[in-house]
């Protein structure tokens, strides 16, 4: 027992019964109190695409598949699946005994709604749409998706951890437009969420959902049987890390998901509190530029820039100098997976300055000013936008740093014009390795033009092996579609990777079954 | 005085509607886009696009400003764009936490700073104003985020005696209640305490000097009935004044107190919201704390007639 709760103890056993404290104890213990990565602003996983909404909303609705620790999907709430022999066929049977949180059951026609809301915000339910023949329900527990051609990344499109994912809603709920917000939270996951105790900015509260039917089998990420250990699930808000590393010592708050790489030798020292890596999965640091306007529309302006860029001094600015977090990039997919190559990019893994000096003499750089927006309010971005300040220097090129905050870079980001009418040439962020173990989600890979994210590169090269990925019948001919992509983004330098980094979590000894994941996982974890 | 009151709540109108239209001018003009915010950074230009068509944000100036007083007008401060809530609701939720941390601290400061102006004035020149008058000094110089760890290290991390964070309504008790803000209002309190202790010896080392002290003393009035009966209510409309104008500084203040130590209060939500571009919320936000501050400034000129009978409307 600690101090405080002693001195508690002291006054209260002269007003009340020696069995109150146990029963405190007890309900103490079935409370998970949990600081997530950020603020619950709002919860419509479709409407926005932030990761904590997500990782919120994978608790309060299933999916009709999941991936595993493997990245492999497997069946979620579907019980099995055929598939014609053109592969244009796909029919779906539901597991029986799904329930919505409000008591009614999970029907065909609520996961068709379901689909239909999400698929015209995801990049995949976009591919879906534009080759779907007809998606129905042909009774309570089955429904039917006709294609126009073969679709090999079905269950994928369906089970992805990424966002936004193809959450199970009740159909009136479904039929919200996908422009405006839900304001009904009845799920059909593990947990209930608690819309009268939510405090947007300071709390969000959840229940254990007793009549969930979980898999058998033990969980995998968003797979297997997710079962609820605790009554209760409580996410503080702590917008100030060490307020919530002096809330974890103290125990009043059980795990924090993202705890700060200069607060974690703190951590270490407490017996009380384990830290381990949080995703295996990781991110990408991004100095992403401007293809439309010089002088990033310069192919080899670009290029000597990728051979200028050392990862190493983002890596060491931005996480440190703790090695087991970081590692230098031969590629743009996420490392430690089936899908990472280093084809074509033995140019990322090493700094040139010499010989990017001499690429940008030949590329006829005019020093035109290179508008580099930072978001200071950005723990991460405001360290990687002073290296590459230095780097873009010490290249020779013309800096104006517009040092400014992420709302500001967000808006600024999605203008067109040339920098010196409200534009800009580039911006830092980071990509979460969920995300970019394949093309699928991978937005920042793509080189569609008009239709790619910010930056708007245009490389065919890269779009022919994203088409190719999709349509792979095997391993092999993905991996190939992969390298093809690496290959074609280093050389036309879609965008320069910064490193690879992972960050810690950490929590109190007295919980367990925290696993590393690419969001938290609440299923299996117990607390004493 | 009732005609005073009248006019004076009359004259808030004004003062009102030009904060709405400043606060919403500067919204407008400020850089920064909410749909970026709530589209993630993972969404592309057209969600970005889509999403600020849907909250409207692509509508003129005029347009949105006067369907804003229109609303203001009937009571209706808006709906947050991210939360999809009401701002007067998210506001009503978290105003006990705000309203507790300002009590309390308002509490603790003139509980403490009136005693020791007084002593330090009382006795002008010794160790005892010179420890009043460095106390006020480093509760200028310090600031509270500083004091806020400080204290949560001491009193919560090694000691146990307090929580480090959060906040208990009122409802769940008083012991769990004050045990939360005891840390917060003492760090937010510090540089309130420092301006109050200043302002009370100042004003007090001048009244002590009139005549009508002497004449207390040689009717032979103790020490303490010269300091707090006769000296300080003469003094006290300086004082009130001080302690009026620093409830701006508790608002600006408990802004980062709230944040120090995770309270759930009214400066976390406007933080908040401006570091989203919550514009319903900020001005909502904005609109109360300037009708509290007019209303705060119009109790202080009433309670000027309780202290100084010569005051009158």
């Amino acid at each position: 027992m600690e101090r405080r709760n002693l001195l508690k103890g002291a006054v209260a056993a002269a007003t009340v019964t020696a069995a109150a404290p146990a029963i405190s104890q007890n309900a103490a213990a079935r409370t998970l109190r949990f600081v997530p990565q950020a603020n619950l602003a709002n919860f419509d996983p479709i409407w926005g695409t932030q990761y904590v909404v997500r990782n919120a909303a994978a608790a309060v609705w299933d999916t009709l598949y999941g991936v595993d620790e493997n990245l492999v999907p497997q069946r979620q709430m579907v019980e099995g699946e055929t598939v014609s022999s053109d592969g244009l066929t796909w029919e779906f049977r539901l597991r029986p005994g799904l329930i919505f949180h409000d008591g009614t059951p999970v029907l065909a026609k609520d996961v068709v709604a379901s689909i239909n809301r999400w698929a015209p915000r995801d990049p995949m339910g976009q591919m879906l749409r534009a080759i779907q023949d007809e998606l129905v329900a042909v009774d309570d527990r089955n429904f039917r998706w006709k294609l126009k051609r073969p679709y090999p990344k079905m269950k994928y499109a369906l089970g992805k951890c990424g966002t936004p994912c193809c959450f199970i809603m009740p159909e009136r709920i479904a039929a919200t437009a996908g422009n405006s917000m839900i304001s009904e939270y009845v799920g059909s996951g593990p947990m209930t969420f608690k819309r009268d105790e939510w405090v947007p900015g300071a709390r969000a509260v959840f229940e254990k959902f007793g009549r969930y039917t979980p898999r058998e089998g033990a969980a995998s990420w968003l797979a297997g049987g997710k079962r609820i250990l605790v009554d209760r699930l409580e996410w503080v808000v702590m917008p100030d890390p060490a307020t919530a590393a002096n809330a974890l010592q103290a125990g009043e708050v059980d795990w924090w998901e993202s705890p700060i790489s200069d607060l974690v030798p703190l951590l270490r020292r407490n017996r009380n509190i384990l830290v381990d890596i949080a995703d295996p999965l990781g991110n990408i640091g991004s100095f992403r530029m401007n293809h439309l306007h010089a002088p990033f529309n310069n192919l080899k302006v670009r290029q000597a820039v990728m051979m200028a860029l050392s990862q190493e001094d983002y890596m060491r600015a931005v996480v440190g100098s703790d090695t087991a977090l970081w590692s230098v990039l031969g590629g743009f997919f996420t490392p430690g997976t089936s899908s990472y190559s280093e084809a074509g990019g033995e140019v990322m893994k090493r700094s040139n300055m010499e010989g990017a000096k001499r690429l940008l003499a030949e590329s006829g750089y005019a020093n035109e000013p290179v508008t580099c927006l930072v978001g200071q309010d950005q723990p991460l971005l405001k360290p990687m936008g002073d290296v590459t300040a230095d780097l873009l220097r010490r290249l020779g090129m013309n800096v104006d740093f517009v040092a400014t905050d992420w709302g500001t870079v967000g808006q600024r980001r999605a203008v067109r014009n040339p920098p010196g009418q409200g534009g800009w040439s580039m911006f830092h962020t980071w990509h979460a390795g969920a995300d970019c173990v394949n093309p699928a989600g991978y937005n920042a890979v793509r080189a569609n033009g008009d239709g790619a994210w910010f930056g708007w590169p245009s490389v065919p090269a890269v779009e022919a092996g994203v088409a190719e990925w999709f349509d792979a019948p095997t391993a092999e001919t993905e991996k190939a579609a992969i390298d093809k992509i690496n290959r074609a983004a280093v050389e036309n330098v879609v965008y320069a990777p910064t490193g690879f980094f992972k960050s810690y979590q950490a929590w109190r000894r007295n919980v367990s079954g925290v696993v590393k994941g690419p969001l938290p996982f609440f299923w299996g974890v117990s607390k004493t | 005085m009732w005609a005073y009151i009248i006019r004076r709540v009359l004259a808030t109108i004004p003062v009102m509607a030009f904060v709405a239209l400043f606060v919403f001018s500067l919204l407008y003009l400020a850089p920064g886009d909410p749909a970026a915010v709530i589209a993630g950074d993972q969404a592309t230009p057209d969600d970005v696009e889509r999403i600020r068509a849907s909250l409207g944000l692509d509508r003129p100036y005029l347009v949105r400003f006067s369907e804003w007083v229109f609303r203001i007008l009937q009571g209706d401060l808006g709906t947050s764009i991210f939360t999809n809530l009401p701002v007067g609701h998210m506001i009503a939720q978290r105003i006990e936490p705000t309203l507790s941390l300002m009590i309390v601290t308002l509490c603790l400061a003139l509980s403490i700073a009136i005693p020791m102006g007084v002593v330090a004035a009382w006795k002008q020149g010794t160790w005892i104003d010179r420890a009043v008058m460095g106390f006020a000094v480093l509760g200028f110089s310090v600031p509270v985020f500083v004091v806020g760890y400080l204290l949560a290290y001491v009193f919560a991390l090694e000691l146990d005696w307090f929580p480090v964070q959060g906040y208990t309504p009122f409802a769940q008790g008083f012991f769990p209640w004050i045990e939360n803000l005891v840390l917060p209002a003492v760090a937010l309190g510090g540089v309130y305490i420092a301006l109050i202790a200043r302002i009370t010896r100042a004003t007090m080392l001048e009244v002590l000097q009139q005549d009508y002290i002497r004449t207390a003393r040689a009717k032979g009035a103790g020490q303490s009935s010269i300091l707090f009966l006769h000296a300080l209510k003469n003094a006290a409309v300086p004082i009130v004044t001080v302690v009026g104008i620093g409830i701006a500084l508790l608002i600006g203040g408990a802004v980062v107190t709230e944040s120090v130590f995770a309270i759930p209060g009214l400066g976390r939500l406007t933080v908040d919201a401006i570091l989203r571009r919550d514009y319903p919320v900020i001005q909502g936000v904005v609109l109360l704390f300037s009708f509290v501050y007019v209303l705060v400034n119009l109790g202080i000129d009433l309670l000027y007639t309780f202290l100084d009978p010569r005051i009158r409307y």
